[in-house]
């Protein structure tokens, strides 16, 4: 730990900028800078901004700045802080940070300095620290929502809440060894049951809400995946609008993936479209493939292209699972006449969704229904087509957590041309109502806080095992502490040098 | 005025200060003096007659070990012996005697009167002061110079009673009071709450109905406290106790009788122990519940009072009477000693050492209820640590100190100095962090090194040393005897394994009641082995596994615990409620584990704290 008196910019700094705020944070540091910032120790008020000029060692002007100063302990991290709001010219700034480090022996901030002090001074809890840097990385209004929650202190509430029912089950536990003259055996199990059922409710809850994977949630990816030539660049080009990939009959065109920014109501997705999942003995598509499969088994919401023009490779998509399955070239028919057709649902059938994202490992926690649509009319009620209600294509029963749709009668179906429908909004609305869907179950984003639920969740499943084994109420107080260990550990109480290790090493300079 | 010399001074006889005097005394060259009130008895038992209970029993035990009296003299007195908790698991099993209050004072003062280099005088002590190193102590009929002194005056500071809207001046029913602390001593910092005890009233023996209450037997199988007792054996008669309840008509009297309750008709203004709470807290705190247990246990064999635990009470004689008459059993009870509560001045522990030394007066002990601590055990356990260190100290060697992790004492004595309590103190298992380890059974294991450390040998050590040396033995034996499942011995028991397993593993089947497979196995090779070594066997191989995965738990708390934190930084941090900063104020914790302990601390303020290393 040390003390010195730190400077950086605070405000992005990597393009020339109208203004950009560059903060130092020590202790007395005032009279050190009277030379450059000439404004009266005296008058300068906490909080109160002024207007001065910026001289260098030599006297002359640097730049018109406004300082604002926060005097400690009533200051972001408990410092004195003093900002400075300069012109944001890169060079500007950085003649400014120098003339301070040259002559005041300021030090530049080490990334997430000004925040670790926050810390060191009790500014800020641990947790904070993480919201903070959610907060500052957000790229959608979820993020954002938790980044703030943490940084304001009540996803640490909720943690606080889960640590008190944990104590209120070690004090009914308590309760049975040095109070059992008062309350006696019936009062003592009465406790220990209702503590225990509400541990195990909270513990559940939070749980599945860490169970959402939440790598695809941060920055999601919808991604474009199927055989080649099903039009996945069609569709592609479709949602975006614009011409972006090259699309010809020619299967196998896209032989490298290829990746769009889209923002569905103000949050961002990412669109990939991939090279289509063939056998290939060329070996650039051979690694566009490969690719292709790893964005579909990751991507947030995974849409699969089959098209009933060729026969449908099953033996290839048979590991992958879908959130949409969109049926294309419908040029040559829906009708049971087509051989093609019926085979095909017969083959996408048993593509079962095994894990579908964003569950994590427990089946229970499926908060998602995959849909499928087969095939996709026009969205229009005006136009000629009946549109087509979504999913007659249910998983398998024997597959587990996910209520199958009956399979109802396909038809009537008409032929749908990708090109001539206008999809795309219907496939948007679709992975938005998904990720709406996801964050209604409030999932938790920090990996660390949902590795430490899910560890707290297996922590308890033990402690249950044992109850049902061991009738020692020591042992079992005892095996009940690692399921305690584990929430100070979610609350940042034990081993916190791991947590802010990572925190700090994510931090960028300034912040 | 007669003067007197001694190398140690106790004042105060109580369950403290006899124990003090005891353990300072085993130093042959040390002179010893017992200064007390001349109305009390040595090691008297004004509130309930009995020794032990949860976490108590340990203590016992221990001090048993380390060469304490204590536990020889309930055993002496014991007219019932239970094992409580019994149905929760072998570390929670704790002894808990009644005794017959009159023989165990009685003993106390014949064993006093034994021990050559101990002197008891009883008159009151009115002053006390320090000069060049000597102590110089002011009784009403004597002066008295000592090297070290230990305070051991319990509820005597500026004791009040309360017996309904009467209260007078007096450390005890029928007692007088000692001055406050500071009239005595000049300059020692007290604890600036007060704290308040009660006690139960009286019954007459022969106006209770005992057929109509549930009995409690004494219980042959509980081994008795002093090792060197017989392990079951009885030196007195034995009685029953008996349950009974409270019901709506007892509870009603007191919740009518509410503005003639000293408690909360703001008379008394100290605090009591939550967890030990008067029936008056019971009745208008849980207004919905009426039931309570009540527990009348003898007070001996010839006295004519029983003790009804459970209804400690500072309500007036006539409603204490009406309200007892309610409960079933006692309908033609006839008090003989009301129930009062009482108030009176604690030191601030935080002043102490882990010697229970005052910092600032080196010399100068404090041990048991003056400390804010309650029960006979707790006093006695102070009472040791205190006496031996005193002597230690004049003798010039290192302190008897001893750790949390493996003894209760320590336990206490780390919460005892490591905190400003703020309500009487008692010891709970849950206390301890290690409660797997620190149990009664393996106690002679836990205490050996402290016992030896003090150098002194006499019978408790040889019978420590032989312990431990079986002990390695035949855990030794049982982790190398391999047997074959098949035998009808085994069979019978229904223990199946595949191949040839260590008795160890057998031991560790779950179904298996580890001290009567081990009690048969030992009989069937016809091998005699004291019971008390093969309980302390059978549940140590039982608990290891248990123990060493606690363990690991807990040392992830003990590496955080010895970070040094900067209180007074804490307390002007914005984040920290105004409450936890009063509380880290008063104690002005050094080390994040201190931190954890003060009670009340929040988990909010601990996190805010622990995320500081890095």
């Amino acid at each position: 730990m040390n003390n010195d008196t730190i400077i950086a910019c605070s405000s992005g700094n990597s393009a020339n900028v109208a203004i950009s705020i560059i903060r130092i944070s020590g202790n007395e540091f005032l009279k050190s800078i009277k030379n450059f910032i000439p404004v009266d120790e005296n008058k300068l008020k906490s909080r109160k901004a002024f207007f001065t000029k910026l001289y260098d060692i030599d006297g002359s002007v640097v730049d018109e700045v406004v300082v604002v100063y926060f005097k400690g302990p009533n200051s972001y991290n408990g410092e004195d802080i003093l900002e400075i709001s300069c012109h944001g010219n890169k060079l500007n700034v950085q003649k400014i940070i120098s003339i301070f480090i040259e002559n005041c022996s300021f030090r530049l901030a080490n990334p997430g300095e000004f925040t670790e002090r926050a810390l060191r001074n009790g500014k800020m809890n641990a947790s904070q620290v993480e919201g903070l840097d959610l907060l500052l990385n957000a790229n959608n209004i979820f993020s954002l929502k938790q980044g703030y929650s943490l940084l304001s202190g009540e996803l640490q509430d909720d943690f606080l809440k889960l640590h008190q029912v944990y104590m209120n089950h070690k004090s009914a536990i308590e309760l049975g060894f040095d109070f059992l003259d008062d309350i006696g055996e019936d009062g003592f199990n009465e406790n220990f049951n209702t503590s225990l059922k509400e541990l195990e409710n909270l513990v559940n809850k939070l749980n599945k809400r860490a169970s959402i994977s939440t790598n695809g949630l941060i920055e999601p990816e919808i991604v474009l995946f199927g055989p080649p030539n099903a039009g996945k660049s069609t569709l592609f080009n479709q949602i975006l609008g614009s011409n972006r990939a090259i699309v010809s009959p020619q299967a196998g065109t896209t032989r490298d993936y290829i990746s769009e920014g889209i923002s569905i109501k103000n949050n961002a997705f990412k669109i990939i479209d991939t090279a289509g999942i063939r056998f290939s003995n060329d070996s650039i598509e051979s690694q566009g493939i490969e690719l292709s499969k790893n964005f579909a088994q990751k991507a947030f919401f995974k849409i699969l292209l089959v098209d009933t023009s060729t026969e449908f490779d099953y033996e290839s998509f048979k590991n992958f699972n879908y959130d949409l399955c969109l049926i294309t070239h419908s040029k040559y028919g829906y009708d049971g006449s087509n051989a093609n057709f019926n085979k095909l649902l017969n083959d996408i059938g048993p593509i079962e969704p095994k894990s579908i994202a964003p569950i994590g490992p427990k089946k229970e926690n499926c908060p998602i229904e995959p849909k499928h649509i087969a095939p996709i009319g026009p969205k229009k009620e005006d136009g000629p087509i009946e549109p087509k209600s979504t999913a007659p294509i249910g998983p398998k029963k024997e597959n587990g957590p996910i209520e199958p749709k009956s399979i109802a009668p396909i038809g009537p179906i008409h032929s749908v041309d990708l090109l001539q429908t206008d999809i795309g909004d219907i496939v948007l609305d679709l992975v938005l109502e998904k990720f709406e869907s996801v964050l209604d179950f409030d999932p938790i984003l920090i990996e660390r806080h949902s590795h430490k639920i899910n560890k707290i969740y297996l922590n308890l499943q033990n402690y249950l095992h044992t109850l049902r084994d061991i009738d020692d109420l020591a042992i079992i107080a005892s095996e009940f502490n690692s399921v305690g260990v584990c929430i100070s550990e979610l609350i940042g109480i034990v081993s916190p040098d791991d947590i802010l290790g990572n925190i700090f090493n994510s931090f960028c300079i300034g912040k | 005025m007669e003067q007197f010399e001694f190398d140690i001074a106790i004042v105060g006889g109580g369950h403290a200060g006899f124990e003090a005097a005891h353990c300072a005394s085993q130093f042959k060259n040390l002179s010893v003096v017992i200064v007390t009130m001349p109305e009390v008895g040595l090691a008297s038992a004004p509130c309930n007659p009995a020794v032990g209970g949860v976490g108590k029993g340990q203590v016992v035990r221990e001090l048993d070990h380390l060469g304490g009296i204590m536990g020889k003299l309930a055993d002496l007195s014991g007219i019932q012996f239970r094992t409580l908790n019994e149905s929760k698991g072998y570390a929670v099993h704790s002894t808990r005697i009644q005794i017959d209050k009159e023989i165990y004072s009685k003993n106390a003062e014949k064993l006093a009167e034994s021990i050559e280099n101990l002197t008891v005088l009883k008159s009151k002590v009115i002053k006390t002061s320090k000069s060049n190193d000597i102590f110089q102590i002011i009784a009403e009929d004597y002066k008295i110079l000592a090297k070290k002194v230990v305070f051991t005056v319990g509820t005597f500071l500026n004791g009040k009673l309360h017996y309904g809207l009467d209260s007078k001046e007096g450390g005890r029913h029928e007692t007088r009071k000692t001055d406050g602390l500071n009239s005595i001593f000049k300059d020692i910092k007290v604890n600036p709450k007060r704290f308040k005890t009660g006690t139960p009233p009286r019954l007459d023996v022969d106006t209770i109905k005992f057929k109509d209450m549930e009995v409690q037997p004494s219980d042959s199988n509980v081994e008795s406290m002093h090792v060197l007792h017989g392990t079951f054996q009885r030196f007195i008669e034995q009685k029953n106790c008996y349950l009974t309840y409270t019901n709506v008509e007892s509870m009603t009297v007191i919740r009518e009788n509410k503005e003639k309750s000293p408690m909360f008709n703001g008379n008394i203004k100290a605090t009591g122990a939550r967890y030990c709470p008067s029936i008056e807290d019971k009745a208008y705190r849980y207004p919905d519940k009426n039931i309570h247990h009540v527990f009348v246990e003898p007070e001996g064999l010839n006295l004519k009072t029983m003790y009804p635990s459970g209804i400690s009470t500072s309500l007036p004689i006539e409603v204490q009477q009406k309200m007892v008459n309610t409960i079933v059993g006692l309908e033609e009870a006839k008090i003989l000693v009301p129930g009062y509560a009482v108030e009176y001045d604690v030191v601030d522990t935080t002043q102490l050492d882990s010697t229970l030394q005052l910092i600032d007066l080196p010399g100068l002990y404090f041990a048991g209820q003056v400390n804010g601590t309650s029960g006979y055990e707790e006093a006695a356990g102070q009472g040791l640590i205190a006496g031996f260190n005193a002597a230690l100290s004049i003798l010039g060697r290192e302190p008897l100190v001893l750790s949390r992790n493996d003894s209760y004492i320590g336990v206490m004595i780390e919460d005892l100095v490591s905190n400003l309590r703020d309500e009487p103190y008692r010891l709970f298992t849950a206390r301890s962090e290690n409660r797997l380890y620190i149990r009664e059974d393996n106690t002679a294991l836990r205490m050996a090194k402290y016992r030896r450390s003090l150098g002194l040998y006499n019978q408790i050590d040889h019978y420590i040393d032989s312990f431990e040396e079986s002990f390695k033995c035949y855990m030794d034996l049982l982790g190398k005897t391999l047997v074959d499942t098949r035998d009808m011995f085994y069979v019978e028991q229904n223990i199946k394994f595949d191949k040839k397993v260590s008795l160890i593993e057998v031991l560790k089947l779950s179904h298996i009641n580890p001290i009567e497979f081990l009690q048969r196995y030992f009989a069937y090779n016809s091998l005699e082995i004291d019971y008390r070594l093969i309980k302390c066997l059978a549940i140590s191989v039982k608990y290891s596994g248990y123990i060493a995965k606690s363990d690991e738990v807990n040392q992830k708390t003990i590496k955080l615990d010895d970070k040094p934190i900067d209180w007074s930084k804490l307390v002007s941090s914005e984040n920290i409620s105004f409450e936890c900063k009063q509380r880290i104020t008063a104690i002005k914790p050094s080390t994040f584990g201190q931190l954890r302990r003060i009670e009340g601390i929040r988990q909010a303020t601990l996190s805010a704290v622990a995320g500081q290393y890095y």
